[in-house]
């Protein structure tokens, strides 16, 4: 953690499992506090508590319980979210409003939650967990797509809002992951798939990783940006 | 910062005497690889930099396609590989189109675009020997966005980006990973040719350029080190032909 000398405290969101716990683990190694929200819980994590991201309230009292025991938020890190494939016609409007409200309205929740001190002490960073088919799309993927799509669009919309008040906001978009989002079974894991990947395997855990802790420790002059570790699969 | 898997490599970076480049030497010798240093001659500043972080002195002109041959071959030989090479070196030149000398036109693509392409030619059989390799080439906002009187800069930094996503999906099979840096205005010595061709003092062309950024400031050079810190790093393989671009959120747009 670069330049502070008391340690900072970031919140991880899908703290539990796969990509926000890899998250966890990089940050807390380069010597960052960190609080994770998941409905699981969180071992990872310094503090945790079990949270669904689509309960606005019950984000808000999880940041306010957790600026109360381990200080202010300097990051936030929204990863909570999950994987479905469906054809078009055979997504519900229920299965299509609740991709919605776990990913945009995760990180727009955490967001509301975290951004006010931020702004108040002119200084943060926020980074959002999109996905390469956001940028690609996919076949049976229109709703998990259009999710991670609108996240890109809340990033880079609030990167020109709260840049003045320095507070940095970016995102980081995997190709598929190797997390238990994945089923044994998906598509994604096939090996024909992955033959075509320049990289010839599927992204993992702490590579995606990596590239956020760039963002939250050293980003200074990034914002507005999405970086893609994605084996190759969007370039 | 030396979590990076750096530790024991050897690393070049071109156009190392000042500015950005010293930056990206000083980073990767703190992340624990041996760098060897190179710019267009050698200078007191070349020879001071490579005595602060051990790894030699390389001056050779890398618009000459066999200077950059020898280049390659003498890091080699006297530092025993090459992992990882950050291609840094440009040359700046601006006017307006039609009155560009062509003779420099061509100067500035031949040493930013050209340059590069045969840096890389020559250092893959080494990264290919070695069973991989990393390179991170630095690109330009200009390259992604253009900008008046920059044709050749921008065109030889636009270039590049797609070399690096070419190479990218070429290399990446074999282990060596292509990826490129877009810094927007970043505060070096570089910035007192934007002056010279504006007319104006260094501190006009620094508020100038502070007031268009979101940010509103400049980036410092060690924050592009970082990125190329992040591209250089052994433990992450899956970026690939990317280009990242850090600017203080002017440009906001996929590559």
């Amino acid at each position: 953690m670069s330049g502070a000398s008391e340690p900072s405290v970031v919140v991880v969101t899908g703290s539990a499992s796969g990509i926000g716990a890899a998250v966890a683990r990089e940050l807390a190694d380069r010597g960052w506090v960190v609080a994770g929200l998941d409905r699981a819980p969180s071992p990872a994590c310094t503090w945790s508590a079990q949270v669904d991201m689509v309960d606005s309230d019950a984000v808000q009292q999880a940041v306010h319980a957790l600026e109360r025991e381990l200080g202010v938020v300097g990051a936030a890190v929204s990863a909570a979210g999950y994987y479905e494939m469906a054809p078009i016609t055979e997504i519900s409007t229920a299965s299509w409003t609740r991709m919605l409200s776990v990913h945009l309205g995760g990180l727009v929740n955490l967001t509301r939650a975290v951004l006010p001190g931020m702004k108040q002490r002119r200084d943060g960073s926020i980074v959002a967990i999109t996905s390469e088919l956001a940028i690609g799309g996919g076949g049976e993927d229109a709703h998990y797509a259009a999710a991670k799509g609108a996240i890109i669009g809340v990033v880079r919309s609030l990167a020109a809002e709260v840049a003045a008040d320095d507070v940095r906001v970016n995102a980081v978009a995997p190709g598929p992951t190797d997390t238990p989002l994945l089923a044994p079974d998906s598509p994604w894991r096939d090996p024909d798939y992955l033959a075509t990947l320049p990289l010839r395997r599927l992204t993992s855990p702490d590579e995606v990783a990596l590239c956020v802790a760039y963002l939250v420790d050293e980003g200074g002059f990034c914002t507005g940006e999405i970086l893609n570790p994605n084996a190759g699969a969007v370039i | 910062m030396s979590r990076s898997s750096l530790r024991g490599r050897v690393a070049l970076v071109t156009g190392a005497a000042q500015g950005m480049g010293a930056a990206h030497a000083r980073r990767l010798g703190s992340d624990g690889a041996v760098v060897a240093v190179n710019d267009r001659v050698a200078s007191p500043e070349l020879t001071a930099l490579a005595t602060e972080i051990g790894g030699g002195a390389f001056p050779a002109d890398v618009s000459d396609p066999d200077s950059v041959e020898a280049l390659i071959d003498t890091v080699r030989s006297r530092l025993g590989s090459l992992d990882v090479l950050v291609a840094n070196h440009a040359y700046m030149s601006m006017a307006p189109f039609l009155e560009h000398d062509p003779d420099d036109w061509w100067k500035v693509v031949d040493t930013n675009l050209s340059g590069t392409f045969a840096l890389i030619r020559a250092a893959v059989p080494v990264m290919r020997a070695a069973g991989g390799g990393r390179i991170v080439v630095i690109a330009s906002e200009w390259g992604v966005t253009g900008w008046p009187d920059a044709t050749a800069y921008a065109a030889s930094k636009a270039g590049l980006i797609a070399l690096v996503k070419t190479l990218g999906r070429e290399l990446a099979p074999e282990g060596i990973i292509v990826n490129a840096v877009a810094p927007g205005v970043i505060d070096t010595p570089q910035l007192l040719v934007d002056a010279a061709s504006a007319g104006v003092p260094l501190e006009d062309i620094h508020a100038l350029y502070a007031d268009a950024i979101p940010l509103g400031r400049l980036g410092r050079p060690d924050e592009i080190s970082a990125v190329v810190s992040l591209l250089a790093d052994f433990r992450l393989a899956a970026m690939i032909g990317q280009t990242v671009q850090v600017n203080g959120g002017t440009t906001r747009s996929r590559v």
